[in-house]
């Protein structure tokens, strides 16, 4: 069987007919993506029983459905409540939930539901033209490589710091030293632990978020009746289709931003172990980084709400391309497909796409379907789902709390990530209502861990010489591009503030 | 721009700003101590960031200290526990929080979201409309009982009720 274009429209039409699959797959997603601590990977391990009963191509269908979706339903409490359904949806909120605030939630969802869909679509298109190619660029990045592509993240914290840069700085900071807590990755001595055992594998990311997110955004709530400005309430509530439609288009008017912040995803995705956390902090930054309007960012700009939303969903579809072609799992999910396959004596691999190719090129069909579809069944319901930003705090905070922290306690079933939740609440509360941005502490606490992995791997290499760092050219090149990233915004506002200058001089004159 | 009589005359309460920085340095200080005899990959990183910390909370200081003699702060509360008339609600909010956390151990995790939620219902919005709160409460715990323990089998804490509708369902 060749993969032409005949194959191609046959694969479309088949997976078309599996709607049955997809649709029921797509709502379960929305509603497990959206609870923190319930990811895609653990609902299919939950789900495994029936997912192995299934035929392989339906199980597999299933799966990447479910997948995808849930990377989009992430987004949906992070812009609604300012809680990160997931790691990956952290970046989310930084513009997501002021245009909430400001009665603009019908258009921010809607923004975030186009720009997820396009960015997935765009980028499984681009993974089943370029998968031989992508798959190659695991075997390129290395320690060292890596070590940049997280100090990329990590600048984010630079960015996010742009009203009170000490500050910013201290936040991120002191999130990098939590992050550090754990046993260290070589010699296993614990380091930081409190004596606490729970905390020998290093912080828990689920709590963390649960706590700097939704804990303390439920304790500061309940200073307000509503989480809605004044004039957000009116807004909301004369709110129309119109609001839909505006958001949609929108992001069409940034199809190029959606299009260069989904390709940074899908990059970041085929590197095995990376993850929609990084990708989306690196498009945030990078998409603030060229931006015509950086003061904008943090205040309810749409770019900042489509570039980690394209950036998270391009990486679906890289992860899956490492397991497909050459046999290493990308994340999690993709690990415990790996395990479907094996068990159904699939083998992955090369031979995948020459023995079985409706299944190593369905998968990608099966995305861009569930993409397709999402589109035409998620969007309608932004204009319900924006109302639930006019439920009473009085009513919000507590369930927000209680279901939350229970969040924080499915993914290791330890009474004490509660706690752990509990108390990184406490710190979010703290450090909101002083100034210190918890984006920032969790920025640190998401990166720092994997940042060490990848500087300590380097580091044992090459017997603790630090110019290793600068050993590779592919690693260079990225430091340079680092560098350039990070000079660049203050480069443009000074070209920005001089324009200005000569503009009101002129004026004047 | 011309700042207000009020602004000139009335220092901010920044003692609140000090909270982070001092727990930043403290866990920094102790985590050192806990990598002192460990071998350099241990400490590599956490060198690294720490001393980076420090750098930034000495600059932090300076500057607040600048600030408290110019007069444009003073080390009071006000801001972080900011609106006082809320303060009673909100440590009541997280005591029953922290009880909550306590009563899904031995209660398991129907009954005490029904308390938890069917209390600070009661604690935020009053006592006037407690039967329609206590029967939101009681809806919700259910949902959460049918969606996470039936449909999902998560292992969330089980207590009486999950063992009597078990006992039932069985």
């Amino acid at each position: 069987m060749t993969a032409d274009a005949a194959f191609f429209a046959d694969l479309l039409v088949h997976t078309l007919s599996m709607w049955w699959v997809i649709v029921p797959s797509i709502f379960l997603g929305l509603i497990v993506g959206a609870i923190p601590g319930f990811s895609a990977a653990n609902t299919i391990i939950i789900l495994l029983p029936l997912t192995l009963a299934m035929d392989v191509e339906v199980g597999l269908i299933f799966m990447v459905s479910l997948y995808c979706s849930s990377r989009m339903g992430a987004g949906i409490p992070a812009i609604l409540v300012n809680i990160p359904g997931t790691a990956g949806a952290a970046a989310t909120p930084l513009d997501g939930y002021p245009m909430v605030r400001q009665g603009r939630g019908q258009q921010a969802l809607a923004i975030s539901f186009v720009s997820s869909t396009l960015g997935g679509l765009i980028t499984t298109v681009v993974a089943l033209l370029a998968m031989p190619l992508l798959a190659q660029v695991g075997y390129f990045m290395h320690s060292v490589e890596m070590v940049v592509v997280m100090l990329f993240g990590i600048s984010l914290i630079a960015s996010i710091a742009a009203k009170d840069t000490l500050k910013g700085l201290v936040a991120g900071l002191f999130g990098l030293m939590i992050g550090s807590i754990g046993a260290d990755h070589v010699y296993a001595t614990p380091r930081g632990t409190m004596g606490f055992l729970e905390l020998y594998d290093g912080v828990p990311l689920i709590p963390a978020l649960v706590g700097l997110f939704a804990v303390s955004e439920a304790f500061l709530v309940i200073e307000g009746e509503s989480i809605l400005s004044r004039h957000g309430l009116e807004r909301v509530k004369s709110a129309r289709w119109a609001e839909t439609f505006e958001g949609v288009g929108i992001t069409f008017r940034r199809l190029w931003h959606v299009i260069w912040t989904s390709l940074i995803g899908l990059v970041i995705g085929v590197i095995p172990g990376a993850g929609a956390a990084i990708a989306s902090f690196v498009a945030y930054q990078q998409s603030r980084t060229f931006s015509k309007t950086p003061e904008l960012y943090g205040t309810g700009h749409p770019e900042g709400l489509i570039a980690p939303e394209s950036a998270n969903n391009g990486v679906t579809s890289g992860t899956l391309i490492p397991l497909l072609v050459i046999g290493i799992p990308g994340g999690a999910t993709a690990a415990i497909m790996l395990v479907v396959l094996q068990y159904q004596n699939v083998n992955v691999g090369p031979r995948l796409f020459i023995e079985h190719p409706e299944l190593g090129y369905g998968v990608f069909m099966a995305m861009l379907v569930t993409y397709l579809l999402m589109a035409f069944t998620i969007l309608p319901l932004s204009r319900y789902m924006s109302r639930v930003t006019l439920v009473s705090t009085a009513y919000m905070s507590p369930i927000i709390i209680a279901f939350t922290l229970i969040g924080a306690y499915v993914p290791r079933d330890y009474l004490f990530d509660m706690y752990l939740a509990f108390a990184f609440g406490l710190l979010g509360y703290i450090a909101r209502k002083t100034g210190y941005h918890v984006a920032a502490i969790l920025i640190g606490v998401i990166l720092g861990p994997l940042m060490e992995q990848y500087m300590l791997r380097a580091l044992k290499m090459s017997d603790g010489d630090i110019m290793v760092l600068f050993s590779s050219n592919i690693g260079n090149t990225l430091w340079v591009l680092l560098i350039a990233a990070i000079a660049l915004p203050y480069v443009l506002q000074r070209r920005r503030d001089r324009r200005a200058d000569s503009v009101f001089a002129e004026g004047e004159g | 721009m011309t700042d207000s009589p009020r602004d000139d005359d009335v220092p901010r309460h920044a003692g609140g700003d000090l909270v982070i920085p001092v727990l930043a340095f403290g866990f920094t200080l102790y985590y050192f101590s806990t990598i002192w005899d460990s071998p350099w990959t241990a400490q590599v990183n956490a060198v690294l960031v720490g001393s980076i910390l420090f750098v930034c909370l000495a600059a932090l200081a300076v500057r607040i200290a600048r600030d408290r003699i110019s007069g444009r702060i003073d080390f009071g509360f006000a801001e972080l526990i900011a609106p006082v008339g809320l303060l009673g609600k909100r440590a009541a909010f997280a005591a029953l929080t922290l009880a909550y956390l306590l009563g899904l151990e031995y209660a398991g995790f129907t009954l005490s979201t029904f308390g938890f939620l069917g209390a600070s219902f009661l604690l935020l919005r009053g006592v006037r409309r407690w039967h329609i709160d206590l029967g939101l409460a009681a809806a919700m715990a259910l949902i959460g009982y049918a969606v996470f323990i039936l449909a999902f089998e998560t292992r969330f804490p089980r207590g009486p009720f999950e063992m009597l509708m078990r006992a039932v369902l069985q």
